[in-house]
């Protein structure tokens, strides 16, 4: 059955069950690798996306559930050459060791500073207490998500973090 | 994981290396070194026991190459697992090397190219593959150096690297590249190096940036999860209740007419599903595991009282440090220190990717 969705601000066509979890269209169909398959039960919120401006589990949507809503993944946030502000403090600060959680963890963060640009880290951990991670940058994912609301303020843009692409 | 596309290959490498054959003693090359390895015995001793991982992969050339265009490559078999070795390792080569971390090609643990360290585990990777990689690294360096004296027909310590070039004090110079021809750093590594001195590092000691980072968080391909080749099927285990279970039956039937799926496998107790795409397969793993019978039996130790388990597993008793006498007088403080039984969960699911090839090989 054919789906439209529009990611990253591009429609597409998928061909797919429409019972199909969003991740593994993400990954599978439009080759996209910003969304993780960590548990597959909504429980570790590596494949976290946003939607309509929401932090959402990508591995337990059904994508009949997602035609015309407005889908923003990693790669929307900006490009290796080009990285956005979430992106660039990411970076600054080091925030990753293996890596594998830290794009859930931006996307819930990116949903946090669409709404509050400076959250404190109360509200920062609030928003990414589905995140998991095992590993030990837990100080730095704050600092950086913290950093990234004042590079969004210096560009008084605070919408700017989410490109659209073609 | 090498999955970069543009990554040369070992067959480019050595069909592009020069026809051009330097030769020159390396004792000459070593002269200078601090203390030179002894003159072979009669009858051969076996062969001296070289630093780190070289001991292991003996070549130069199987740790860096320098190719005629002055581009560098170096090897190590360990793989960047989020610790941070691709970046430091980097820095160890740059470092003794003279050059700068930028102009290095970086090739981790990739089975067809660098030298096989065996698991990446254990913090071993600085120890031995950092220890061969500063050693070829330095001997390189020292062999540039010998080069560039012959063909300027002045001594090795009126010449520096730098930059991948080595520089007379009278101006001469020559790049990497030109000193290095086909069979230059095929030889054997020796047991000692002409190390840099710690107060000269430009770059070992320094903060440099992960260089694995930007990647991972712009949604580039950083694992083997992102791997998607063409006709590329999926699978899914199915996982057994418990350890040590026996599949006693399945019901093939309930997932060979399911969408997507290409076969059903077991061997044994081991019973997975392949299907075309991921979310089917995992569909079919699903309705697999409900046709599944299994016998379990029990095969851990007793869950509420592992302490006393792990002493009865005891394998090792030692004394980590004693010094002085405990005086009589004195007070006597006694400790018992356990710790929790864990091991660490990552949150990217084991995955692998295979490919039969036209000829009959698999590349895993």
């Amino acid at each position: 059955m054919s789906i439209s969705l529009t990611v990253n601000g591009s429609p597409h066509q998928i061909d797919a069950d429409p019972s199909t979890p969003l991740l593994y269209v993400l990954r599978d169909d439009l080759a996209l690798n910003g969304a993780k398959y960590g548990c597959g039960l909504g429980q570790c919120g590596s494949c976290t996306v946003v939607v309509d401006g929401e932090a959402v589990l990508s591995c337990m949507v059904p994508v009949m559930l997602l035609e015309g809503r407005e889908i923003t993944t990693i790669e929307g946030l900006g490009t290796i050459d080009d990285p956005g502000p979430l992106q660039q403090a990411f970076i600054e600060l080091q925030a990753a060791q293996c890596g594998y959680c830290i794009p859930g963890m931006m996307m819930s963060a990116h949903a946090l500073l669409r709404r509050n640009a400076q959250p404190s880290d109360e509200d920062i951990r609030e928003a990414l207490a589905t995140n998991l991670c095992r590993c030990g940058t837990h100080m730095r994912i704050l600092a950086a998500i913290r950093r990234a609301g004042e590079l969004m303020k210096a560009a008084s843009l605070p919408e700017s973090d989410e490109r659209r692409a073609g | 994981m090498g999955i970069l596309k543009d990554e040369i290959t070992r067959r480019s490498v050595i069909a592009g290396a020069g026809g051009l054959v330097v030769s020159f003693s390396l004792s000459r090359a070593f002269a200078q070194a601090p203390a030179p390895p002894a003159p072979p015995t009669t009858p051969p001793a076996p062969p001296a026991s070289l630093p780190g991982s070289l001991d292991d992969d003996r070549f130069l050339d199987s740790w860096i190459r320098i190719n005629p265009d002055n581009s560098i490559t170096v090897f190590t078999g360990k793989a960047e697992l989020g610790q941070g070795i691709r970046t430091a390792l980097l820095q160890v080569a740059a470092e003794e090397l003279e050059v700068n971390p930028t102009e290095i090609e970086f090739i981790t643990a990739d089975t067809g190219r660098t030298p096989n360290e065996g698991f990446t585990a254990g913090s071993q990777s600085m120890q031995n593959s950092g220890t061969a990689i500063r050693n070829a690294a330095a001997q390189v360096r020292a062999l540039l150096l010998a080069e560039a004296a012959k063909r300027f027909g002045i001594a090795p310590t009126e010449l520096r690297a730098e930059n991948k070039s080595v520089l007379a004090k009278d101006g001469r110079s020559a790049t990497y590249g030109e000193l290095v021809s086909g069979q230059t750093l095929h030889v054997e590594a020796q047991p000692q190096s002409a190390f840099k001195q710690p107060g000269s590092f430009r770059v070992m000691g320094k903060p440099l940036p992960r260089v694995d980072i930007p990647a991972k968080v712009t949604g580039q391909p950083a694992y083997v999860h992102d791997l998607r080749l063409d006709g590329m099927l999926h699978a899914r285990v199915v996982r057994p209740p418990s350890p040590a279970a026996e599949l006693t039956e399945f019901d093939q039937s309930a997932a060979d007419g399911m969408p997507g799926v290409v076969s059903v496998v077991r061997d044994g107790n081991f019973l997975a599903v392949v299907a075309e795409k991921e979310f089917q397969a995992v569909n079919a793993m699903r309705t697999l595991a409900e046709a599944a019978r299994w016998q379990e039996r029990e095969t851990l130790p007793d869950q509420t009282d592992l302490p006393a388990e792990l002493q009865r597993l005891e394998r090792e008793v030692g004394t980590v440090a004693e010094a002085g006498v405990i005086s009589s007088s004195g007070k006597v403080f006694e400790a018992t220190y356990t710790r929790p039984y864990q091991i660490h969960g990552s949150i990217g699911p084991s995955c692998a990717v295979a490919q039969m090839k036209a000829d009959g090989t698999l590349d895993v």
